[in-house]
């Protein structure tokens, strides 16, 4: 592995021309980005933009074709995903990925067991999952087995095993879709509580009201190319944007 | 329900030990082979119905098992004890090199590459002078029915407070992770490739003990019996009637099938397999999930049980 060039100290997670091709199709472009502790960056982009892919290659799920990964200074592009969650990176899948053969409890329990605290003893982990299934508000379902909750119970799930994790990075892909506006404005809060903790967060959600309240900077992917970066309402107001993006959603 | 199946089993396990006091030649002799395919059916559980592998390759540890304490015993006159321990030595080897490969292969396709082990070792022990070659060897007589029962018992218990401890550790809580969803569990951290492969070593650390238990038994060894791959069919079908995945759901259902065989095959001997077959097919089809699934189910288990079963599964 060759030198990292010296990012500043504080940045959590870089990409430098991070590309990915399926077959013919590249569904990511050339993207570089920074995000520092502490910081949230909001990403959006219309259906198939390829937001879901670049949170594949931070978190280890599939390999770049070109670019890199750069985690707290250091090139991570041959690390396997299991090794990255023991640095510090988590995520939520869009598409969820409960552990149905457990309970609820158990399935959190996975998080501090194996992620970035891992826990060693069993009776240890359930306490801190019980703990962020209170934070996470699914306090009263901990004896259910996993399959038995609906969609916004299994959005919460997602959310919760990502924070048993203890991670630097967390990276969370559309937590909020599906959820009624009461329940957006809860899981606003739950994130915004986390990020005073000083981890630094990469947020994927088409819902622009939260994008807006959350996000210190706002990135914007179309066709897998970045089209802005910045501030959150000069990149929301800006006339590519609203074209590419909330012109062809139609809202 | 569940705080009494723990006491239970341990009284099981104790009047079970007691049977060559009290039993006839016959029962020893059936308790021998019931006792040695649960433990089989146990270990095969380990990868298979906690991790989610099914592995037909676990059939090769048990020849391993076997030939070891044969070559071992015959070649160079070793006692039965160091001749079992040559035996799990081979088979954890084999397991880790055959595991390294072919557990970077998921759900069907793992399956498939394991399939093709039986046939590879039978080809390699019939070529090996040391082993006999072709003809196998003939390991000194024993004759103590009791001791080799009592053995087996130890064996199946020593298994069965594993796979408990499977249960309730982190280890068991990776594999449960990665039966269910390997990418996600390697997500949330957990080296999926280091737990398929020691779990596949652990699960042939006792079916090789079984192997060579059994060896020393029945006094004689050859690739064909050594390297079957329908033992391995049998362990399948033992585990998934029972219930992967769970603690006494494959031991459950290793009894209850060497019954039924045992029934079937005094009663009416020819047709006795097809009986079998039939009893299974039936059992597939009513308990998908085995045994212990029906237990769990307690006071509220009746006729519908069995038909949601059937709905789900589109039949
Ligand atoms: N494993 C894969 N194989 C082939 N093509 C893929 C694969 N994963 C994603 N793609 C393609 O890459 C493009 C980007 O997909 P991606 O899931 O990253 O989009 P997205 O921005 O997350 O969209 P959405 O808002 O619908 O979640 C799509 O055209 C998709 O079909
Ligand atoms: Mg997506």
């Amino acid at each position: 592995m060759t030198a990292a060039p010296q990012t500043t100290p504080r940045t959590v997670i870089e990409t430098r021309g991070l590309t990915k091709r399926f077959q013919g199709l590249v569904s990511v472009n050339n993207v570089s980005f920074q995000i520092a502790e502490g910081e949230t960056l909001g990403v959006i982009g219309p259906n198939g933009a390829g937001k879901t892919t670049l949170v594949n290659m931070i978190s280890g799920t599939l390999t770049p074709s070109e670019g890199q990964v750069v985690f707290e200074g250091q090139v991570i592009n041959d690390v396997p995903a299991f090794r990255r969650a023991h640095l510090g990176i988590a995520r939520t899948f869009q598409v969820m990925k409960p552990f149905h053969g457990m309970t609820v409890l158990e399935n959190v329990a996975v998080g501090a067991l194996f992620g970035r605290g891992a826990e060693r003893s069993m009776a240890a982990a359930k306490e801190k999952a019980r703990e962020w299934l209170e934070f996470t508000g699914l306090g009263r379902r901990i004896d259910a087995n996993a399959e038995a909750l609906g969609g916004p119970d299994r959005k919460r799930l997602e959310f919760a095993k990502a924070l048993s994790m203890q991670p630097r990075l967390l990276l969370l892909d559309e937590v909020m879709a599906g959820l009624n506006p009461v329940e957006v404005d809860e899981v606003v809060d739950l994130i915004k509580k986390i990020r005073s903790q000083g981890m630094a967060l990469l947020v994927i959600e088409h819902v622009v009201k939260a994008i807006r309240s959350l996000s210190d900077r706002v990135m914007v992917l179309h066709h897998g190319e970045k089209i802005a970066d910045g501030d959150p309402t000069r990149v929301l107001e800006d006339p590519r944007v609203i074209e590419a993006y909330l012109g062809k959603r139609r809202t | 329900m569940k705080r009494l199946i723990l006491p239970l089993a341990v009284l099981v396990a104790l009047a079970l030990a007691f049977l060559p006091m009290v039993g006839s030649d016959t029962m020893v002799q059936f308790g021998i082979n019931a006792l040695l395919l649960a433990t089989l059916a146990q270990s095969w559980n380990i990868l298979g119905g906690f991790g989610g592998y099914v592995s037909f390759g676990n059939s090769v540890f048990y020849g391993l098992g076997t030939y070891g304490t044969a070559i071992a015993m015959t070649n160079y006159n070793l006692p039965f004890g160091v001749g079992l321990v040559i035996g799990v030595i081979l088979a954890m080897i084999g397991a880790a090199l055959v595991g390294l490969p072919i557990l970077r292969l998921r759900g069907p396709y793992f399956a498939i590459a394991t399939l093709g082990l039986n046939g590879a070792m039978m080809a390699i022990f019939s070529n090996l002078p040391i082993a006999g070659s072709n003809i196998g060897l003939v390991l000194p007589l024993a004759r103590n029915d009791a001791m080799f029962y009592e053995l087996a018992l130890g064996l199946l218990v020593v298994c069965t407070l594993t796979v408990l401890w499977i249960s309730r550790s982190r280890y068991g809580m990776g594999l449960i992770a990665i039966r269910e969803d390997e990418d996600a569990a390697g997500v949330m951290g957990v080296n999926a490739t280091l737990w398929k492969v020691s779990a596949l070593v652990l699960a042939s650390i006792f079916t090789a003990v079984a192997g060579g238990i059994h060896a020393y038994w029945s006094t004689f060894v050859d690739p064909a019996s050594a390297f079957d791959s329908t033992l391995n069919v049998r362990m399948v079908i033992m585990c998934v009637f029972g219930g992967p995945g769970t603690v006494f759901g494959p031991v459950i259902g290793s009894f209850v099938l060497s019954a039924v065989y045992e029934v079937l095959a005094a009663q009416i001997s020819t047709a006795a397999a097809l009986l079998f077959g039939f009893v299974i097919v039936l059992a597939v089809v009513f308990m998908p999930r085995g045994l212990a699934d029906v237990v769990k189910g307690g006071r509220a288990i009746s006729w519908r049980y069995f038909i949601r079963n059937i709905r789900e599964n589109r039949l």
